[in-house]
């Protein structure tokens, strides 16, 4: 009986107790070592991924312009104190302001007499001048008659050049941008015309086939006004149906194989939604092709498993010691839930909205399937104009041939990010907000 | 208003002389399920008295006391049988509503339960719901009312916007208990509300009990036979389910008439 280990003493100086210990020091260390490595690798990824974006994107939010002077004359625009404003805007509108362009280019290349090398130097400018010239005139029609100096968009060919993304040394014929039109740029460079500026049109304007004219602020509405539905939609009807699930239903067969479908449906591939949406919404319903209203709506079915499965989570961590008080002092099943309940799982609740609203807005595949990739260039005004959304933006330019896209892309990227970034910002400053009551 | 309606309603003057009792239960069973977990109880609570439910622990006290307020309706598979009455009424008929039943019959838990709200909040929720007050001098008056009857006016009359959470165990216990008196119960139930409470926190406790039995029906479950002896004046004693022995508290403890009352008094099981 004596020999049982428990009835004698333990030796803490023994070799066996002290291999023992030396083992376990080792295992900790190892374990140690293989977490600090896994989060430098992490890291590693994170940075090389955002430095490529940013350096990549980077180049995207600038754009090159040559300064020309260009004779406003009247003869080609007429003259506005003999016509009148309202027909000189007509006329403006009609007039072609490449013949501006080429009347500086004239000037400034007297050189250049084939029609065919003219026409390769007006395509050094972006079809954007015109609009820039044309607003020019319109803001301040007393130009005309006088030769001013513009800060006129550059194609995006040579905007590639300027940026060093063209390799000049390659053989003529490999690349786009010939040896005259080089030679013509250094010309505008050695005389100090050619600059870089922050290009603010990205932030303003819609998607274009010119890189150059091409901007994000229409993909960037079309994603808030998805999102937006997808919120109004998703958020209450999830809460309460995690709510009702969660404090009022039965628990029956029925309930659970309703538990069992949501939880599946959260794990449903995102195109499947789309082929959803595209039958419901488009085909029965009959609502607006390429919508932000359908995107929503398409959107809202694929975040609403996670808000329900994350709200039920909240919900059911309320302590039910806080419903026994509330029930003690005579309150009803609604006051319980929407004076102690829904305030305490609120944060939780906010979580997860949050990453169902994060996915959604990077959501590509069901938006495919509603006509949402459609090339619009026009900012969507309300939720059933006809939008794009920001990371189907990116998908489109990233299948652009020009290769001023690749940069416009990460720009997008980056435009994405920030949205992200902002829209989490907001949901944790909330959620701060609604813990700060204890 | 308030100070006429925090005092005594004029019919129970009479109540008091007569004796009559303010809760009886007859013939109750519950279960669980398949369980049996409280079997053919019938017992009678008057409005002056403290009536201690005593017994080892899963002996049904706790779920005799919670059928008191209905607050085992929300438990899916649990069924209860027999008669309980307040002022002669059924409180299980479908003709009782159990808002205003819980708010007749208080209850107060085994771990101090505040809201995670200020204490101001925590006790002005039960008159809000119920539209006791409106005004807020009204609702001012009710929670120094219920604070001071509670015993805990003069430690937290500087911060009732605090909240009371952070209050200690002993303290968010009377918090309750306020709590509980603030919507001007008949009868309050309390489940064990010491067992969480250091010894001094017990004793404020304790006293409280003491000062509140004059004006409620108090009912308390306990496992400390000593509490029993100090603060209730009717002791029932449960085993398994059944009810073994009722009476007068000294009665139980100096002379019970059951073999069982006697064992578990005397500690030799439970």
């Amino acid at each position: 009986m004596s020999e049982l280990p428990m009835n004698r003493p333990t030796n803490w100086q023994s070799p066996e107790i002290a291999l023992r210990t030396k083992r376990r020091y080792r295992k900790e260390k190892i374990f140690h070592a293989l977490g600090f490595s896994a989060v430098v690798i992490a890291g590693f990824f994170l940075v090389s991924l955002l430095g490529k974006i940013i350096s990549d994107g980077s180049e995207g939010f600038i754009q090159t312009s040559i300064d020309v002077d260009i004779p406003f004359s009247s003869s080609i625009l007429g003259d506005p104190r003999e016509l009148g404003a309202a027909e000189f805007e007509k006329q403006i509108r009609q007039v072609n302001m490449l013949l501006l362009i080429q009347g500086a280019m004239n000037d400034y290349f007297p050189e250049v007499t084939k029609r065919k090398e003219k026409r390769q130097i007006l395509r050094m400018f972006s079809t954007g001048a015109r609009e820039q010239l044309r607003n020019i005139i319109l803001s301040n029609p007393a130009v005309v008659g006088s030769t001013q100096r513009v800060r006129l968009l550059a194609s995006d060919d040579i905007d590639q050049v300027i940026k060093g993304n063209i390799d000049i040394s390659l053989p003529e014929n490999n690349r786009k941008v010939k040896d005259v039109e080089i030679a013509w740029l250094t010309k505008f460079e050695t005389e100090d015309r050619v600059s870089r500026n922050f290009h603010t049109r990205f932030f303003t304007s819609g998607d274009s086939r010119e890189p150059e004219l091409a901007g994000i602020w229409g993909a960037t509405v079309g994603s808030a006004l998805t999102l937006l539905v997808t919120l109004t939609i998703a958020f209450p009807v999830g809460v309460l149906t995690a709510i009702y699930l969660e404090e009022f239903a039965p628990k029956n067969r029925f309930t659970d194989i309703l538990e069992i479908n949501i939880n599946n449906l959260a794990a449903v591939p995102s195109i499947v939604f789309g082929l959803l949406g595209l039958a419901v919404f488009l085909g029965v319903m009959n609502l607006p092709r390429s919508a932000p209203l359908v995107g929503g709506l398409t959107l809202a079915l694929m975040t609403l498993p996670t808000i329900i499965i994350a709200s039920r989570a909240a919900i059911k961590a309320v302590p039910p010691s806080i419903r026994d008080a509330a029930r003690g002092l005579g309150a009803s099943p609604m006051q319980v839930v929407f004076h102690h309940v829904l305030p305490l799982a609120m944060p939780g609740i906010l979580t997860g909205t949050i990453i169902g609203m994060a996915q959604a807005l990077g959501e590509t595949a069901p938006l495919l399937m509603i006509g949402m990739v459609a090339f619009i260039v026009d900012i969507p005004g309300s939720v059933t104009d006809a939008a794009t959304a920001l990371p189907v933006q990116i998908f489109l330019w990233a299948d652009s041939p020009e290769r001023a896209f690749t940069e416009k892309t990460s720009a997008a990227i980056m435009v994405l990010l920030a949205f992200l970034i902002t829209m989490n910002g907001v949901a944790i400053w909330l959620r701060q907000k609604f813990e700060r009551q204890w | 208003m308030v100070e006429s309606m925090l005092k005594l309603a004029p019919e129970f003057e009479n109540v008091t002389e007569q004796k009559l009792a303010k809760m009886t239960t007859k013939n109750v069973n519950v279960f669980y399920g398949s369980n049996h977990a409280v079997k053919n109880i019938s017992l009678n609570l008057h409005r002056d008295e403290v009536t201690s439910l005593i017994g080892p622990s899963g002996c049904g006290k706790s779920t005799f006391l919670r059928c008191l307020n209905r607050m085992n309706d929300t438990i899916t598979d649990c069924r209860i049988e027999g008669e309980i009455t307040l002022d002669g009424e059924d409180i299980y008929n479908s003709k009782i509503d159990v808002v205003q039943l819980r708010a007749r019959v208080g209850m107060v838990f085994q771990k101090p339960n505040p809201f995670p709200k200020s204490i101001y909040d925590n006790i002005a929720y039960g008159p809000r719901i119920h539209g006791l007050a409106t005004a807020r001098a009204d609702l001012d008056e009710i929670v120094t009312n219920s604070l001071e009857k509670a015993g805990l006016w003069q430690e937290v009359k500087d911060r009732l916007n605090a909240p009371g959470t952070a209050l200690s165990g002993g303290q968010q216990q009377r918090l309750c208990i306020a709590r509980a008196i603030a919507v001007n119960p008949e009868v309050i139930l309390m489940d064990e509300p010491c067992s969480a409470l250091d010894p001094i926190a017990t004793a404020k406790v304790e006293n409280l009990i003491d000062e509140l039995k004059g004006r409620y029906a108090i009912v308390i479950v306990t496992h400390s036979m000593q509490q029993a002896a100090r603060i209730s004046q009717k002791t029932a004693f449960f085993h398994m389910g059944d009810l073994i022995e009722h009476g007068d508290t000294t009665q139980i403890f100096t002379a019970p008439k059951k073999e069982r009352t006697r064992d578990y008094i005397t500690g030799r099981f439970g």
